[in-house]
Parts: structure tokens; C-alpha cells; sequence
């Protein structure tokens, strides 16, 4: 009996052995195939990868990026590509939780053979595939999250954050309670994790004091509880202004919160432009999207309602055309403006397409490249830091924003996620390229 | 000899233990990485076996458990800069520490109420991380084992480093729990689980057999989280979500809850089962929204279609003094 | 004392809310010893029905009979089509208390991306004509709407319906005494299969109700009954599992205890907070507020 075991067991290992010479000597014949230039990319056809939740409780609002991104890659695959080559880009849903980013950015990476990372969402997500990302090169652009710590080019050396951080942005909220609404009692949301630590950090800096801070779980927005938590918190700490610094379902929550309890006129909103993109308010609120009328809303990019904006009407008409089925909101415009900027990255690189070159091309000239944001970027050999700034806009009934100077007129506060002071700036931004096609 | 000697065990588990190593010199990465997730998944499977298939208790809780594991691996690297294979047991030692106290209120619960329990447990305890700054919020802890000895040569990936780390742990572990599941303690829990009432009529101290089962089970649940840990990098309250859970037990099932060995092919259809059904999805193309969740449709529909034809998975228990020891049915 | 008595309202109205998903877990384990993990994604399904009859009819109040028709309807499928041939398939192994578990994991997931499939991942609004803005009393707005009240009242008529079925009818001892006896059951002519699929069916049309209420005060998505799924069986299990009564009693000790927590020790342990009440109910009564000690296992 044992001897027997032995024998098949013996023999199980030479066929073992076996396929695994011819698997070895299979991959080694594949290796020495003609080598192209780089990965994920061929004399046609340049392969780019995101990961992103299109399914779960994250999903609604960021599921509409992907598609937006390659709707703005089809049209200028349609107009030549980039050097000859056609960008394709493959999408990968997470569902928000860290090992399937990894899993699928394994896929991404090892099977898919993608060039570079574009737009990868959230911030635990993009940390769990960092080891991955680092130890392949791959180069991660203009990733999906406003986490400060991404711009440390020692950790993340190929990683671009695009976004302006969390505390830049409540620092310069800061700074706007203080020039307007001095004198008044402030209440303050926030989600208890980094993104509302980092908040936290920025408000300090900004020295604004509140009379309530109510921090909340993430994904608990949506109980009722806590929602009666707010209000009656709110109401308790006498404030008559409320910052919401937290996702567009929170926003929604505390909109929703306050109609309830009769608030709405009594209590000014001031919203974080995580949570106030308008397309998607509405659908949260259906008839109680009124209630966000006259909310104070922080933003970088230009109100996807403003006709008069350049980059508007031009992202509006590609997408018209390559994405018929989707409305043009705040997730369509970051999609095809971090599509743009990718174009521009990959134009800049020049035809020899490597990875090393487009992180020295993305840092070399990234700074001078146009995009819809009113805000420099800051790219450069010593600086991943991208966006900085933000304007402040009040919406209207339909849940767009409009400038609180006055229609297409754009009062930008810059400033860092440390301690440099906030400056306000009139807003001088490369123009948009004629059709939409860049031609850096 | 005897076929189930421990020895002989330990000869069979060194001799697969070499193969797979000298396999993974012939994979690639991915592979390297989807055999580093199996082990772990096997290894996190056993616990519940050990609990469910063994002590017949109910724990909807493990992620949470294997989140204690791998944030106290993580706390001791860190802060204690032990060197990883001791914060693999210091995860482990925690996790039966934490199991021990579960299991003390679990061992006063029936059915239900314990898997109300530990699901609730499942919830709450992972977003604990956000309240203490210790624990490192939402974006978690970084955890470096580092990459392969010298020796090993240069070609040598991190994540084939990362599978022989995970398959060296998995089949020490298997052979303990083997060990441990002949001795005395597992004819006890086996009793136990068949009939709780004749258990204690023969003796056997039925809360504590319990209470020593939910500790076990959780130090070996805390041991994946490390292992897990190691995997992703990093701890992060949304890597070990309620769906982790979930998924643990499905695993089990899929292994035939009684069956140790199983947990090797529960695992393995975890791993596989997505890449089954994104290929699936992807044949069929069509608009983002089918894309997106056609993989979830058939993945349930492959679950349920397991479970309702194979209800006690790919094995059947390989013990049929179980038939003797049931009693009547209710 | 106005802060006291606002959180309490609140905890009420949220409560009320748990209540209606306890309720259909509960009549679900009564009827087939099942703790029914697909019941939030069954009132997803329902609920998506409903938003789509309003959509078609313009009107919620006819929308919601239908909700909950699919809502009995879908329950019913399930039960007929998996849980019945499982439970058969399944008896007297080891797994007999588990394979449930992973079939009404596998059917919540499998609906939520069947949802997800047919009516995309974003949020859409499903309204009710009853205003969610709260009653005024003198010059103060409390926490406290008709919408919740409709829900508070939707939870008491679903409770004294199934109550009384349960009592007076032999549609109601022939379900009690297919969960407690089958085997006697049938030697006694009661045609148990049948049963238990009206008890599912029951169970449906509750969480149906559940949905159809609850959805306008927020708003609908694959996802978004998530978090009821937890909330309900801790209810439920702090209810007792056996009883209707305590089904109700679970949900508003949950929501009351929820926003007393949240209120006075903060939101940061929003997620513990279930856990913690669960954890206080069970050490002082196992079996729950209204379970019996000598009631049957699993």
C-alpha cells in the first residue's frame, strides 16, 4: 500500500516536474520575443489602467469617471492618438476595498501589462498597491483622493496626486468664514478618518474655532440616528452656519436633516467640494434638492453648468458625442480633465513612450499644461503637489453652482497643505486647446 | 507504519512543502501571488472549520478577528520592532486572546444569538481604527516583511517571497491542527458538536470544550490576519469588511465545513471564482453597467448553485462514527 | 431635557424602522428556523418595483401594494426555489445550520448586482407624498415627521396582522406547528411544504413594507438597505427571534439605545454601538427579551 502511494506519488511529481520545465521553458522563449519599447505599449497602442468602486456602497457618482475618461480618449483616438498611438484604457472595480484594489491592480500590472495607473481611486486603496506600483515603475497619475501624503516623492516616487489636499482645502475655508461670516457660530461635520483629520489640521492652521465639531463613520450618513445626532447637535451648540466636510451622501444627509427639522434659511451650508457635486445631490434629494439653494459650496474645477467656460462647452460637446447617455456633472468633468492631462502627459513624453520618460516629462513640464482647474499646478522635479486652490460658489435651485462673484468670474484662494499663508488670486488659466486637442 | 501518524504527516507536509517551493520558481508573479492568497485563505477557512465543522459554533465574526491578528502583528513591528515571524505570532497570540474573551459570551449563546453577535462584532470592531490615532485611520498601518534573503538570488519577487513565507505557515499549521483534531480534544468537540446534551451526559465540560474551540479557532483566524497583512502591505479597517466575513465562511462551506484538507479547495475557488466571472462578464461585454455587475450575478449564482448541489461541499466528513454519535432529528 | 427628549424621538423613529426588518427576519425563522441574510436585498428588489410602478402610475400610495406583492411574491421564489430543495438536501448534516446561511448570502448578493444590472449604481429618489419635514408643536420643529409616523404606524399594522394570524387563524397554528413539528405536522395532514412558503411569503411582504417607507426619507441604490440588514437582526436577536412583539421591542431598544449612545457618548462609535447594546441585552438575557429559555435550537 505504501509503496504503491509512493510510486504514483513519484511519478505525480515528474509530470509536475515536467509541466513545470515546459512552463519555464515556454515563458522563457516568450521573454525572448522581439522586445518593444516598453511596457504597455506598442508601435499602435498605448494600454492604460484604473480602479475605481462601480459597485457597492462608494459607488454612485465615482462610477461615472471611467466611462468619462474614455469618452474623452475615444475622441482623440478619433483625431490621430498620441504619437500614432491609441490610448485604451482598462477599468477595474474594486469595490472600495483595499485587497481587491490589490488584486485587480495585480491583474492591472502583471497580466493586463498596463503602462501606467490613471485616476486610481481612494486613499487606503492607492496605499495597499504602492509596493506593487513602486517596485514595477508604473507611473500612478493624478490619483482619485485629496490625501496630502501622496505628493512625498521619496514614498510614492512615480505617484502624481492631482487634487488639491484636504487641509488645503479647509485652511482656505478658514479663510473664507473669516472675511465673510465673522462673528458667526460655526458648526462643523466631518468624517473621523484621515479625511477629516487632515481637515481638522487645515481649520486648526486657519485658526477658525467652532461651536460644534461632530465627527461621523464613514458609510454611517445614511442612518437615521445619526442624522438626528447632527441636528440636534447643531441646534444645541446655537451655530447658525454648518460646514459639511464629508461625501456627497453625508451632504445630502445633513440637507435632507435640516428640512426636517425646519432649519432650511435658518442655517447656512458651507459644503466641501468632495460632497457637493449637484447631479448627484439631486438625484439623493429628488424634490428636496431646493434645499441646498443658497449653500455655500467650495470647489476647484469650474461649475459643469457655467456655458461661458471654455472647457465646459468643449468637454460638454465631446461628451455629447462619446458618451451620449451620461449628464455632464462634476464626475464627467474630473474624468475628462484628468483624461486631458493624461493626453498631455503622454504627448509630452514624446514618441520614444517609456515610463521613465513620462514621469521626467510630467515633472519637467507639467506646471504649463492646460486644464479646466482655475488653480496652477505646482508638478516639477521637486514637486508632486498638483492643484491648490479652490473658489467658493453658492448653489442655485437646479444645484449648480455659481460664483459668489458674480457669474464666470472666479476669485481663486491658493495656499499649501502646511502652514504657508492663503492668497487670493484672479485665476490666469492656459487656455483651452483649439477642439479640445492639446498641442503641447 | 501507520497512515495517520503524526510523523508521517510531518514527512507528507515537508515533501509538499518542497514541491510547491520549487514550483513557485516557475510561475509568474500573478501566480506567485494568487498561491500566497490561497494558503492564506486556507489557513483563515481552517479556523472556521475548526469552529463550525469541529465545536458546531457559529461565527459570522472572523474578518474582525483576523483584523485584531494583523493589527497587533502590525503594532509589533512598529512599535516593538519585532522581527515578522514573531509578530506573526503576536498576531496570534492576540487573536486568541481576543477569541477567548468572544468566546466566553459565545459559549452562554445558541446558534443566532451568537451569529448576531459576531456579526455585529464583524461591524464594529474594524472602524474602531478610526478612533485611536494609534491604529492609523482609514488609510491603516504600512507592514514590511521585507523582501527575500540574500541567498535566495535576485530574481527572486516579492511575491514569490510572500508564498513561500504563506506555504511554509500554512502547512505548519495544517499539520498542528491535524495533530491537535486526533488528540482526545477534537473527539471531544466532534461529540460536542453532534450532540451537546449526550456531550455532557459522557462528561465532557461543554463550555469549556467550547471556549477552547472559539480561541483556537481565533488565534489561527489572527495568524491569517498577519499573513493577510503581509499580502496587502498594510492594515486597513476597510480591508477587513463584513464581506470578508462573509466570504470566510463561504469558503468554508465550499470546503465542507468538517473537512481540514478542504479548506486548501475552498480557498481555491475563492481566488478563482472572481477571475471565472470577469471572464464570463467581459465575453459578454456590453454597456459598464453589465460589465460592472454581471461578475457579482454569477458568482452568487455559482454560490448557490454549490451550495444547493454539493451542500456539504467537494468531500464528504471522512468520520463515520458521526452517524452514530447523531442522535434522533428534531 | 428638550436635547433628552429629542434624541428619544429620534431613537423612535429610527427604531421604528429597525422594527419592520426584524419583523421579517423573525417571521422567516419562525416559519423555517432561517436566519434570512437576504432579506435587505428581497426589499431592494420590492423597493425597485415600487419606484418603478410609481414611476409608471405617478401615484406612491397605489405603488405600494405592489412593492409589497413583489415583495411576497420574491420571497416566495426564493424559498420554493432554493431554501426548500437545500433544507431537504442538507438535513441532518453538518452544515444543516449553515448551508442556509451561505444560500441567503449568495441570493442577497446575487440581487443586489441583479439591481445593480438593471437600474445602474446611483442613487434614484423614490418619494412619498407625505412630507418628512417634522411636526411643529408652539414654536419648536421636532424631530419627528409624518413620514415617521407612517413608518411607527406601518410597523404596528404589520406586527398586529402577523400577531393575529399567527393567533386566531390555522393558517397561523399550521405555521407554528411547521417550524416547531414537521414531521407531526405533515402526519397530521398539514401540508408543511406550502406553509412554509406562505411563512417566506409573509416575511417578503414585511420587508417590502420595510423598503417602500423607509427609501423616501433617503434614497434607493443596490446598497443602500445595507446597514438595515445589520440593524434588523440585532433587533431581532435582542427581540428574541421567537416573537413579533419582540421583533418590535428589539428595533426600538436598538434605535432608542442607538441615539442615546450616539447623543451623549458620540458618533465615532456609531459602527460598536449595535455591538455594544447586543453585547448588555445577551449577558443579562441570552435568549433575548422575549425568547424562552426552553425554546428549540437551531
Amino acid at each position: 500500500m505504501f509503496v504503491q502511494l509512493r510510486t504514483s506519488r513519484t511519478s505525480r511529481t515528474a509530470t509536475g516536474i515536467f509541466a513545470a520545465a515546459t512552463i519555464a521553458a515556454v515563458a522563457l522563449i516568450a521573454s525572448a520575443l522581439p522586445a518593444h519599447a516598453e511596457t504597455g505599449v506598442s508601435s499602435t497602442t498605448i494600454k492604460l489602467g484604473i480602479t475605481v468602486p462601480l459597485t457597492g456602497a462608494a459607488a454612485p457618482g465615482y462610477n461615472k469617471v471611467p466611462a468619462a475618461m474614455k469618452s474623452y480618449f475615444d475622441y482623440v483616438n478619433a483625431n490621430g492618438g498620441v504619437n500614432g498611438r491609441k490610448i485604451q484604457l482598462v477599468v477595474k472595480d474594486d469595490g472600495y476595498s483595499p485587497a481587491t484594489t490589490l488584486s485587480v491592480t495585480n491583474d492591472l500590472i502583471l497580466k493586463d501589462k498596463v503602462f501606467a495607473l490613471v485616476g486610481t481611486l481612494g486613499t487606503a486603496n492607492n496605499e495597499a498597491t504602492t509596493r506593487l506600483v513602486n517596485s514595477h515603475g508604473v507611473p500612478r497619475l493624478f490619483v482619485n483622493t485629496g490625501f496630502s501624503g501622496f505628493a512625498d516623492m521619496k514614498k510614492y516616487p512615480t505617484t502624481f496626486p492631482l487634487f488639491p489636499s484636504y487641509a488645503t482645502e479647509a485652511k482656505v475655508m478658514g479663510k473664507y468664514i473669516a472675511e465673510n461670516l465673522a462673528g458667526h457660530k460655526v458648526a462643523l461635520i466631518y468624517q473621523d478618518d484621515d479625511f477629516g483629520a487632515d481637515a481638522l489640521k487645515g481649520f486648526a492652521t486657519a485658526g477658525t474655532t467652532f461651536a460644534a465639531k461632530i465627527p461621523y463613520s464613514a458609510l454611517s450618513q445614511a442612518d437615521p440616528s445619526v442624522i438626528g445626532k447632527w441636528i440636534t447637535s447643531i441646534v444645541a451648540s446655537g451655530s447658525d452656519t454648518v460646514i459639511m466636510f464629508g461625501v456627497t451622501s453625508a451632504t445630502g444627509a445633513l440637507a435632507g436633516g435640516l428640512y426636517k427639522a425646519g432649519l432650511i434659511g435658518k442655517i447656512q451650508m458651507i459644503l466641501g467640494s468632495v460632497g457637493s457635486d449637484g447631479t448627484t445631490l439631486k438625484g439623493l434629494l429628488g424634490p428636496l434638492a431646493p434645499a441646498l439653494a443658497g449653500s455655500i459650496a467650495a470647489s476647484f474645477l469650474p461649475s459643469p453648468s457655467d456655458a461661458t467656460d471654455e472647457y465646459i462647452t468643449q468637454f460638454k460637446s465631446i461628451s455629447a458625442q462619446y458618451n451620449p447617455s451620461a449628464v455632464f456633472d462634476n464626475n464627467i468633468l474630473v474624468g475628462m480633465n484628468t483624461a486631458m492631462l493624461t493626453v498631455e502627459a503622454l504627448r509630452a513624453a514624446g514618441p520614444n513612450l517609456t515610463r521613465t520618460n513620462l514621469i521626467k516629462a510630467i515633472e519637467a513640464k507639467g506646471s504649463t499644461w492646460a486644464s479646466a482647474a482655475f488653480s496652477p499646478i505646482l508638478f516639477s522635479p521637486k514637486s508632486h503637489v498638483g492643484y491648490t486652490g479652490y473658489w467658493f460658489g453658492k448653489l442655485g435651485p437646479d444645484g449648480n453652482a455659481v460664483s459668489v462673484d458674480g457669474a464666470g468670474k472666479y476669485t481663486l484662494y491658493t495656499t499649501d497643505s502646511g502652514s504657508a499663508p492663503v492668497v487670493k488670486a484672479t485665476s490666469a488659466r492656459p487656455a483651452m486647446p483649439a477642439k479640445g486637442l492639446p498641442n503641447n | 507504519m501507520k497512515l495517520n501518524s503524526p510523523k508521517r504527516r510531518f514527512v507528507l507536509s515537508c515533501i509538499i512543502g518542497a514541491l510547491l517551493l520549487l514550483l513557485s520558481g516557475h510561475v509568474d508573479e500573478l501566480r506567485s501571488y494568487q498561491g500566497a492568497q490561497v494558503a492564506i485563505f486556507a489557513i483563515a477557512i481552517s479556523s472556521i472549520v475548526l469552529l463550525t465543522g469541529y465545536s458546531g459554533q457559529i461565527s459570522l465574526g472572523h474578518g474582525a478577528l483576523m483584523a485584531v491578528g494583523g493589527y497587533a502583528a502590525v503594532l509589533a513591528q512598529i512599535h516593538l520592532h519585532l522581527p515578522y515571524p514573531i509578530t506573526f505570532l503576536v498576531g496570534s497570540a492576540v487573536g486568541a486572546l481576543a477569541g477567548f474573551l468572544l468566546g466566553m459570551a459565545a459559549a452562554r449563546l445558541r446558534g443566532p444569538y451568537l451569529a448576531g453577535t459576531t456579526l455585529a462584532l464583524a461591524v464594529g470592531l474594524p472602524s474602531l481604527a478610526n478612533q485611536f490615532h494609534l491604529l492609523g485611520g482609514e488609510q491603516g498601518l504600512s507592514f514590511d516583511v521585507g523582501s527575500a534573503p540574500s541567498w535566495a538570488g535576485k530574481d527572486f519577487s516579492q511575491y514569490r517571497w510572500f508564498f513561500c513565507v504563506a506555504i511554509v505557515v500554512s502547512l505548519v499549521i495544517f499539520w498542528l491542527l491535524r495533530n491537535l483534531l486526533s488528540t482526545r480534544y477534537g473527539r471531544r468537540w466532534r461529540a460536542l458538536r453532534a450532540n451537546p446534551t449526550a456531550a455532557a451526559l459522557a462528561g465532557i465540560d461543554v463550555s469549556g470544550a467550547k471556549v477552547l474551540a472559539f480561541t483556537l479557532s481565533s488565534s489561527v483566524a489572527g495568524l491569517a490576519g498577519s499573513l493577510f497583512a503581509m499580502l496587502l502591505g498594510l492594515v486597513a479597517p476597510l480591508a477587513f469588511t463584513l464581506s470578508l466575513s462573509f466570504t470566510l465562511i463561504t469558503g468554508a462551506v465550499l470546503a465542507g465545513v468538517t473537512n481540514l484538507g478542504g479548506s486548501l479547495v475552498g480557498a481555491a475557488v475563492l481566488v478563482a471564482i472572481p477571475e471565472l466571472s470577469n471572464a464570463v462578464a467581459s465575453h459578454f461585454g456590453g454597456s459598464e453597467k453589465v460589465t460592472a455587475n454581471l461578475p457579482g450575478v454569477i458568482t452568487s449564482v455559482l454560490l448557490i448553485a454549490t451550495v444547493l448541489l454539493v451542500p456539504q461541499g467537494p468531500k464528504f466528513p471522512k468520520y463515520p462514527s458521526l452517524k452514530s454519535l447523531r442522535s434522533h432529528k428534531h | 431635557m428638550k436635547i433628552f427628549l429629542n434624541t428619544i424621538l429620534v431613537g423612535l423613529s429610527g427604531g421604528a424602522i429597525y422594527s419592520l426588518m426584524s419583523l421579517a427576519l423573525v417571521l422567516v425563522w419562525r416559519s423555517t428556523r432561517v436566519v434570512n441574510f437576504a432579506a435587505a436585498g428581497q426589499a431592494i428588489l420590492s423597493t425597485y418595483i415600487g419606484y418603478e410602478a410609481m414611476n409608471r402610475m405617478h401615484n406612491y400610495w397605489l405603488s405600494l401594494p405592489i412593492a409589497v406583492l413583489a415583495g411576497a411574491l420574491i420571497s416566495a421564489i426564493v424559498e420554493a426555489a432554493i431554501m426548500r430543495p437545500l433544507a431537504k438536501r442538507s438535513a441532518g448534516t453538518v452544515v444543516e445550520s449553515i448551508a442556509p446561511v451561505i444560500a441567503t448570502l449568495g441570493v442577497l448578493g446575487g440581487i443586489r448586482s441583479l439591481a445593480g444590472l438593471i437600474w445602474g449604481n446611483s442613487f434614484v429618489q423614490y418619494t412619498s407624498p407625505l412630507s418628512s419635514k417634522g411636526y411643529t408643536i408652539g414654536s419648536t420643529t421636532i424631530p419627528f415627521s409624518p413620514q415617521n409616523a407612517a413608518i411607527v404606524i406601518g410597523a404596528l399594522i404589520v406586527m398586529v396582522i402577523f400577531a393575529a394570524i399567527f393567533t386566531f387563524t390555522r393558517l397561523g397554528l399550521a405555521l407554528r406547528a411547521a417550524s416547531f413539528q414537521p414531521e407531526i405536522a405533515r402526519l397530521s395532514g398539514v401540508r408543511v411544504d406550502r406553509i412554509r412558503t406562505i411563512g417566506w411569503a409573509f416575511a417578503g411582504a414585511a420587508g417590502a413594507v420595510a423598503g417602500a417607507l423607509v427609501t423616501p426619507t433617503t434614497y434607493l441604490s443596490p446598497n443602500s438597505l445595507d446597514l438595515l440588514l445589520v440593524s434588523g437582526f440585532v433587533a431581532a436577536v435582542i427581540g428574541g427571534l421567537e416573537s413579533l412583539v419582540g421583533a418590535v421591542v428589539g428595533g426600538l431598544v436598538l434605535g432608542v439605545g442607538f441615539a442615546v449612545i450616539l447623543q451623549y457618548i458620540g458618533t465615532s462609535v456609531t459602527f460598536s454601538a449595535a455591538f455594544i447594546i447586543l453585547i448588555i441585552v445577551l449577558l443579562i438575557r441570552p435568549q433575548g427579551i422575549f425568547g424562552r429559555r426552553s425554546g428549540r435550537e437551531a
